[in-house]
């Protein structure tokens, strides 16, 4: 017997959550795009999507995230600081890559420094996430040996049942049980099957991407010259993926009163290196995709033990010019064999 | 023989003889729908070229890449009339000769492939000419129109809901050929002229100064549109600047290499007298 | 910070002295802060910039700091008077490990506007001269007026415990110029510092660096034996916003310092 969550009381689950003060977040659709956005009621919840456009990572990490407001007089300098918003929030349908990414990121926002902006948002979400049923061609879980069903990152895995009224509740965490606890009563005990989970043909082999990577002779390699020709430099992989994490610091305002703010920044621009001499670490298009490669593949996982990178194969999915880490990584396993 | 085989052919005597170093053209992609540009230097290579109705990017925007004109070799590019027309903006604002340019032309007239003859901008003037008469179609067609009878709040509303979605990838700036500048007035900060934070008002100056800085130079091909990760329908501003231009001054990008930039040039007889 | 004094060092280089308005962090300065660590300075409304501090850890009263104006938050900083606030976040980084250089000679070597990041731990050293060995300086810049610290040069060429080369390059001499005329790693190759017992500290443009080592290496020297630091753009200077990597390496974590061993481990296309 299992716990089961079905879909005619999702509804009341999120009323329930609401009226005890928590924020309801979801897949949803905004303008012909889809976000995980607040939610007043479980219909607005779109939970047939493969993924949604936008990653999880937002939630967190917004693109851009005031961190302090300034005001300058001639006698002194007054600051504010922003604080994250505070108050627990329930994510609700969330995809295993997704969650995972979160996950993968944790030592980078809290190696040395404590990113509090990020770990507040952290501590106060619950993640609830949804086995996948279905794929597309971009995703790529297991090739990073996650899966569908991943419980990496997550509070709560639901696994969908076969005739798709509900979800098996397994609960991973104590801020998960704790969730569910406030409604215990809308749940059932059950032994209604759970549908499989969808099958995601291992696309690559990471193991060996991550040798041939680690071999200095191949940081030279014409490969990336030829495997990215056609990269127009615009920094859409970057901003859709899960754990791409790099940001910028920049102030918006006038001399006398302004914000400091955290705007997410990415490797792919040219200017992201650039020294204020002129001179520029990675001048190319293709030393900044190796830098993407490399450091998502390589120097990440050396220092956080883990690869930067959950296969959600956003960046594919959306690349203008259908480039991604997918493809990049199956002909590095073909150098490498 | 199929048209992509007869492209096909042609790009291997063009590199066979020397007359280019390089096609650029289309190949498979990642899944059966999607078609990536390939840039094919040895005639070896040439039957991975690819031509179908799913080759709808314009690749004119590769021609400005640093350095690959330089040499003074020429290139040969597979361009759909929109991609002609960018390439002859791109000639009339002095950033390419095109006569370093072999064209391999072709159209997808509702969806079906169709050769264009010809090879270099010039044989294309009067094709060009013809579309100036025939505003051409655009996807949304209904969605434009349906905005245009929107009172200024409901527009307002309208893209400010479309802008929110923005997250400053610059992938619409990338994919346009039009959009060569070496540094863009986004990536300068001396002054700061357009806030980098995707907020809302960020969001609107990005957008906004983008569409004035195409008014009269869109060729229309949609690149930007298809880039947008979070589907704005840039096209659509676009098409409207293009429209307005058109109709105040008759101008429509692209016919031909030495069509004076509209909004970039002054004549003594002008109107505006503010200028000077 | 309060701007207590600056001066101009060269065309577009100046120095700032800078003092703590608040006590509190003025004491966590004290107790943190190390020669070869560096800050964020900055301009409410402009930016922060990333430079070295220049003054060394043996003056802690204040922080100096030289920079070039050359970008948006440079010029703020340069418009910034005396009795003006400017904002200080550090220091970070690692640092000189001035223990493992005791009783040794010290052959320091800079260009152009890299002396500041070499000044720190040349004062640092001199402050204590009795636990270092030889001193030798070797100081090269475009042109004589782009020489930074010219009065401290002159004090460093006075002083019979230090030896100061002084070099501009080819075409950068003045009709009185009494010194070298040469590029760096030239003049230095004609001093012939001996490598015996001796530790290099090598700041400069990624140019100079690239060919100083080369003599290094010809003079003899050892690359675990070669300080050098990385100055790399950053923003957060936490090890988190991912601008400053080269390889696995956060510069502003586990650098700005790093032994010419260990830079040589390094990617040298992403240098």
């Amino acid at each position: 017997m299992t716990k089961i969550l079905f879909t005619d009381k999702l509804d009341s689950c999120v009323e329930r959550w609401r009226s005890a003060g928590m924020t309801v977040i979801g897949p949803v659709q905004r303008a012909n795009s889809s976000v995980y956005g607040a939610v007043k009621s479980a219909s607005e919840l779109d939970l047939n999507l493969v993924l949604t456009d936008r990653s999880i990572k937002e939630l967190f990490f917004p693109q851009s995230e005031p961190m302090l407001r300034y005001a300058i007089t001639k006698a002194e300098i007054n600051t504010d600081e922003f604080l994250p918003p505070s108050g627990p929030r329930i994510i609700f349908g969330a995809r295993a890559c997704d969650a995972s990414g979160l996950a993968i990121d944790d030592p980078l926002f809290g190696w040395d420094y404590k990113d509090e902006y990020w770990f507040q948002r952290r501590n106060e979400s619950v993640i609830v996430t949804i086995a996948c049923t279905k794929a597309d061609e971009f995703c790529m879980c297991t090739s990073l040996k996650l899966s569908p069903d991943s419980t990496k990152g997550s509070d709560i895995l639901l696994r969908p049942l076969e005739n798709n009224k509900g979800w098996q509740v397994e609960e991973l965490t104590d801020r998960g049980r704790e969730a569910f606890k406030s409604v215990a009563d809308l749940l059932q005990e059950g032994s209604d099957p759970a549908a499989a989970t969808v099958t995601v043909p291992e696309k690559f082999n990471a193991d060996a991407c991550a040798e041939w990577l680690k071999n200095p002779e191949n940081f030279e390699s014409r490969f990336w010259k030829e495997i990215s020709a056609r990269c127009i430099g615009c920094g859409s992989c970057t901003y859709l993926c899960p754990t791409c994490h790099c940001f910028d610091i920049q102030d918006e305002g006038g001399s006398f009163e302004g914000i400091r703010r955290k705007n997410w920044d990415s490797c792919s621009f040219a200017l992201f290196t650039m020294h204020t001499s002129g001179h520029n670490p990675r001048s190319t298009q293709s030393a900044r995709w190796r830098q993407r490669i490399m450091h998502k593949f390589n120097y990440f996982p050396g220092k956080f033990s883990a690869n930067s990178c959950s296969g959600c194969g956003r960046c594919t999915r959306e690349c203008p010019v259908d480039m991604g880490i997918t493809e990049t990584l199956q002909e590095i396993s073909k150098l490498s064999q | 023989m199929s048209i992509e085989q007869q492209y096909r052919t042609r790009a291997k005597e063009l590199l066979s003889a020397g007359e280019v170093k390089m096609v650029i053209g289309y190949g498979a992609g990642t899944t059966a729908e999607r078609r990536r540009p390939l840039f094919i230097t040895s005639p070896d290579e040439t039957e991975r070229l690819v031509l179908d109705s799913a080759c709808i990017a314009n690749l004119s925007g590769y021609l400005v890449t640093e350095g690959l004109l330089s040499d003074e070799k020429r290139v040969a590019v597979f361009l759909r009339p929109e991609g002609i027309r960018a390439l002859n903006v791109l000639a009339a604002e002095a950033q390419l000769d095109p006569l370093q340019v072999v064209i391999i032309g072709f159209d997808l007239p509702k969806g079906e492939l169709k050769a264009l003859q010809g090879s270099s901008v010039d044989d294309f003037t009067a094709l060009l000419g013809a579309l100036k008469e025939s505003t051409p179609d655009v996807d949304g067609r209904e969605l434009l129109e349906k905005i245009e009878k929107m009172s200024p709040e409901e527009r307002f509303a309208f893209w400010q809901e479309e802008f929110s979605k923005c997250i400053k990838c610059y992938a619409c700036r990338q994919a346009c050929p039009m959009c060569y500048c070496r540094r863009c007035i986004v990536d300068s900060n001396q002054p700061q002229w357009v806030n980098t934070s995707s907020h809302t008002l960020g969001n609107f100056e990005w957008n906004i100064v983008r569409a004035f800085h195409l008014s009269g130079r869109c060729v229309e091909c949609g690149n930007c549109d298809r880039a947008c990760p979070v589907n704005i329908p840039l096209r659509l501003i676009n098409r409207k600047m293009a429209q307005e231009v058109l109709d105040s001054f008759n101008h429509f990008a692209g016919t031909s290499k030495t069509q004076e930039p509209v909004l970039a040039s002054f004549k003594k007889d002008d109107s505006e007298t503010f200028i000077l | 910070m309060k701007i207590v004094d600056r001066h101009d060092e060269a065309p577009g280089v100046r120095t700032m002295k800078l003092e703590f308005q608040d006590p509190a962090d003025h004491e966590l300065f004290k107790e943190t802060y190390r020669t070869g660590m560096f800050g964020l300075y900055g301009v409410y409304g402009e930016g922060e910039s990333t430079f070295c501090v220049a003054s060394p850890e043996t003056r802690k009263e204040y922080i100096e700091c030289t920079f070039r104006e050359s970008g948006r938050v440079t010029s703020a900083l340069a418009r910034a008077d005396i009795g003006d606030l400017v904002t200080f976040r550090g220091p970070y980084g690692n640092r000189f490990p001035l223990e493992e250089f005791y009783g040794k000679n010290l052959l320091f070597i800079a260009g152009g506007i890299a002396l500041p990041p070499t000044r720190s731990v040349i004062w640092s050293c001199l402050d204590q001269r009795e636990k270092f060995g030889k001193v030798t300086i070797v100081y090269g810049a475009r042109t004589v007026a782009d020489l930074v610290y010219k009065h401290e040069l002159e004090e460093w060429m006075q002083r019979d415990d230090v030896e100061l080369v002084l070099a501009v390059d080819p075409g950068g001499e003045s009709p009185d110029w009494k010194h070298r005329i040469g590029f760096v790693p030239t003049v230095l190759e004609e001093a012939a510092p001996s490598p015996d017992n001796c530790v290099a500290v090598l700041c400069g443009p990624p140019i100079m660096i690239k060919f100083t080592l080369i003599s290094l290496k010809k003079l003899g020297f050892d690359e675990s034996n070669v300080y050098t630091t990385l100055e790399n753009r950053m923003k957060c200077g936490l090890g988190k916003c991912g601008r400053c990597n080269v390889g696995s390496i956060y510069v502003c974590k586990e650098g700005p310092v790093f032994t010419a061993e260990e830079v040589s481990r390094m990617p040298a296309a992403d240098l």
